[in-house]
């Protein structure tokens, strides 16, 4: 394997991605599950990014971030109970 | 190689402190903005954790806040310079809006940690590693420890309350 050291964001976030991805496996509350989830919303934002520095991209990471937030609250929302319990 | 592993350890720190200083100056800990923030505030303080800080972390989820906005932000300055990043920092403000959240703490963020991180950038530290950094500050508060971490938020949103 060819080691560079300008790849080291890229495999931070790699890891980082991997590791909630264990913990949201073996976590057994949903909402908590909802927290890690964000860990690896982040990385894998991250990794797009770094992946391909290009300005369409960066709209592409973005769209998927703000759009696996929205789910994130959609769902957190419905085991809350809803828009009735708001 | 140990000048890059030194940049993403001091971006670590600057994203850690800048975002949650951002977040707790706009009151995120004080409730959840919604429904389902205010019930993973109330999971996480049920599981031996703090009721303030896990409505931080629940608001954290549920809508681009400060961190979200420093990481996007951080991808805007790495791909385009400062343009990139005010453009991430206008895609926060409408993904503040489309997720219900009636606050500016995303928008602040990601306007602040704009120029922040261009500053950085012009001492040597590039947006890259703050990238790297960012990720490993939310992973810091979110991917841990729940209880240690709402304990930690609830303490320092003491200090401002």
């Amino acid at each position: 394997m060819i080691y560079d050291a300008a790849m080291i964001p890229t495999y931070i976030c790699g890891i980082v991605a991997v590791y909630a991805v264990i913990r949201i496996l073996t976590e057994k509350k949903t909402l908590k599950k909802l927290v890690f989830l964000n860990v690896m919303n982040f990385a894998i934002t991250g990794l797009i990014v770094l992946s391909i520095p290009d300005i369409m991209v960066l709209l592409a990471g973005i769209a998927y971030f703000v759009g696996s937030t929205l789910e994130a609250n959609a769902i957190a929302s419905t085991y809350a109970g809803g828009v009735a319990n708001e | 190689m140990p000048g890059v592993v030194l940049n993403i350890i001091i971006a670590a720190l600057v994203c850690w402190i800048l975002f949650i200083t951002i977040d707790i100056i706009f009151r995120l800990p004080e409730k959840g903005g919604v429904s389902g923030a205010n019930a993973i505030g109330t999971t996480i303080a049920a599981d031996k954790g703090s009721l303030n800080g896990g409505c931080m972390m629940g608001n954290i989820v549920c809508s681009p806040d400060a961190s979200a906005g420093t990481l996007l932000a951080a991808c805007g300055v790495f791909v385009a310079g400062i343009p990139g990043g005010l453009l991430a920092a206008l895609l926060v403000y409408i993904g503040n809006r489309i997720c219900h959240d009636p606050g500016y703490a995303g928008t602040t963020g990601a306007f602040c940690a704009t120029f922040l991180i261009a500053g950085f950038g012009l001492i040597g530290i590039p947006a890259d590693a703050f990238i790297a950094g960012m990720v490993i500050a939310i992973l810091t508060i979110q991917g841990v420890s729940h209880p240690y971490a709402s304990r930690l938020l609830t303490k320092l949103w003491k200090v401002r309350a």
